[in-house]
């Protein structure tokens, strides 16, 4: 327990040196892909970006796996409280306006239920490859995490999960299922 | 220079049956049209090779097919290569005493095998050796598939069958979404990605040993490619913001980070035949494409930038890397030269829905998945084929290297 601090620590150093090097981090822009024409191939170019983030070790002394304390593992799911669904264009994980109302609805409930904490789950439909929609759904769940912490949620209390296609709300295929599968969920867990 | 000159006279015996071959493919119901011709055949016979019972009579139907899919034999009724003796059937398996001939050159092989599975295993090493001897390549019937069968919304597990699609076997049993399976080098070590717990994490199966959770970091865990040398993995993982591509050394825990996209989506890595750089997918520049890092100087070049979306890599040293391209709406397989760059890229399939090509050992023949069904095929050209004909939702084929 205490190797796994020490490793967190360093972790978190890392961080703030790449912050003080003056790197935009993700949560640190605005938007998502409305951005990525100006963020497109940032840093690939440069790899002294790189060296910082570097850390020691995922497994600690014993051999354990080394890994942040996911909600999933520890607390219970909160039943009874279900958020809309926030919807995306295809490839794209931009908020559109109209998603934002959605997104202050659960903040709002964050800053009213102090002892909840929230996992943003983020889907994509079943065009492209499955590995690649894993990755495109966990930009979508960030976006929303994103518009979460600008909305003065800590964030600490929010996580992000990607579905990618692996789990549609809708089966199925043709637009309106698409649509409605590109999607960001809620679920909400108790402290 | 002797073994060559023997290749030669037959190769030059073969084209006399090529057009049977090319009448036989003719038959074959069109799922897939292969843009090259077909290749050249040794003919073999097995008419005298006496099997008995039904496990003799196994040994040689899974020899037959495994010379067929090589790509390099065509059985017929006589041929340039003959294999004699026999196979009997010898309680619950064969005992078996064949010599292998063609011109100039022979061998022998005597097993006995026990159980179904064992007389199938020989059987494939026969097909590997004659493929070694006979036509100098590498045999793939010894290899393993690992792919993904998913049953509905969010319920999946993960199967293994033999090359031949034969010996199809569940080795999950999770009931949950499993996504990029992927060999280690060894052909023992299995990748993937699954959500048991609720949330993607990196999981290994090895022969032998409990399941080990390789990275369950906050975030994306996905995507573990093991180095050619087996000591490192690329992974793409989110703990630190947004999905990046990262190397992960296996013994220590270290981790490096590779990519540095705030806006981009990266997937799918691929080590290079050296193990110096990684192929992976980026959306950085909007759509979906690959992407080459030198694992050294972390400097990454674009690859590709034809088509709307070119995913799904793997690279093979005598293949090149094979990838699914979108083009005009629908998803092809495609080959390039990794030293030529996307000028050299030429179509596997026609437009279609094929996705997720992963590379045989031999650097010839592809499995990948469309619509459900797997298929293997070949660059050299011979007709497509189903790997397996049982009823369900196969996707994400992975080829073991051995």
């Amino acid at each position: 327990m205490h190797i796994r601090s020490v490793v967190f620590v360093n972790v978190a150093m890392a961080s703030l040196l790449l912050l003080a090097a003056g790197c935009r981090m993700p949560w640190s822009k605005r938007g998502g892909a409305g951005g990525a024409g100006a963020g497109g191939g940032l840093g690939l170019d440069d790899p002294t970006l790189l060296e910082t983030t570097d850390i020691p070790s995922v497994y600690d002394n014993m051999g354990g796996l080394v890994s942040g304390a996911r909600f999933e593992d520890t607390l219970a799911p909160v039943q009874g409280v279900t958020f809309a669904p926030v919807y995306f264009a295809f490839d794209s994980y931009a908020l559109a306006p109209s998603e934002v109302a959605k997104i202050e609805q659960v903040a709002m409930h964050l800053q009213q239920n102090a002892n909840h904490v929230l996992v943003v789950e983020g889907h994509c439909d079943e065009r492209g490859s499955n590995e690649y929609n894993l990755s495109l759904g966990e930009n979508r769940a960030i976006s929303v995490r994103t518009r979460l912490v600008e909305l003065g949620v800590l964030g600490d209390r929010i996580q992000t999960r990607s579905y990618g296609e692996e789990k549609p709300a809708v089966m199925g295929s043709g637009e309106e299922v698409w649509r409605l599968n590109r999607r960001g969920e809620f679920a909400l867990f108790q402290k | 220079m002797m073994h060559r000159f023997c290749l030669a006279i037959l190769f030059f015996a073969a084209v006399g049956v090529m057009p049977a071959a090319f009448a036989q493919s003719a038959a074959q119901p069109p799922l897939i049209s292969v843009v090259k011709k077909g290749a050249d055949k040794n003919t073999v016979s097995l008419s005298g090779l006496q099997a008995s019972g039904p496990y003799g009579q196994l040994f040689v139907k899974t020899l037959t097919r495994d010379l067929e899919l090589s790509g390099w034999f065509k059985v017929a009724p006589s041929g340039a290569v003959t294999v004699k003796g026999s196979v009997a059937d010898a309680g619950s398996g064969v005992q078996s005493a064949c010599r292998v001939e063609w011109p100039g050159k022979a061998f022998n092989w005597a097993r006995t095998s026990l159980g179904q599975a064992e007389v199938r295993r020989q059987a494939h090493q026969l097909a590997d050796e004659m493929v070694k001897l006979i036509a100098g390549e590498v045999g793939i019937a010894q290899t393993r598939i690992v792919f993904v069968n998913r049953r509905g919304r969010n319920n999946a597990d993960l199967y293994v069958c033999d090359a031949d699609g034969q010996n199809v076997m569940q080795v999950t049993h999770d009931n949950v979404a499993v996504v990029g399976p992927r060999w280690a080098p060894n052909g023992r070590d299995i990748y993937y990605t699954s959500f048991l717990k609720g949330y993607p994490a990196v999981y290994r199966m090895a022969v032998g040993a409990e399941r080990k959770a390789l990275a369950a970091f906050k975030g994306l865990n996905t995507g573990a490619a093991i180095s050619p040398d087996g000591s490192r993995a690329a992974i793409i993982l989110s703990y630190q913001g947004n999905p990046e591509l990262y190397v992960l050394t296996l013994s220590g825990g270290n981790l490096t980070r590779l990519t540095q996209t705030p806006h981009g989506s990266e997937a799918s890595p691929c080590w290079s035949p050296d193990g110096r750089s990684i192929v992976y997918v980026s959306d950085v520049d909007r759509t979906p494409q690959l992407y080459l890092v030198d694992v050294a100087t972390r400097r990454s070049r674009r690859l590709t930038y034809k088509g709307s979306e070119n995913v799904n890599p793997d690279w093979h040293a005598k293949g090149g890397i094979v990838y699914a391209t979108k083009r005009s709406g629908g998803y092809q397989i495609a080959v390039l030269n990794p030293q030529e760059g996307e000028r050299s890229a030429t179509m596997v399939t026609q437009p279609g829905t094929y996705e997720h090509p992963s590379w045989a050992a031999n650097g010839r023949h592809v499995v990948c998945s469309n619509r459900g069904a797997l298929y293997i095929l070949d660059t050299l050209g011979d007709p497509a084929v189903r790997l397996i004909n049982i009823a369900g939702n196969w996707m994400s084929p992975d080829w073991s290297e051995r």
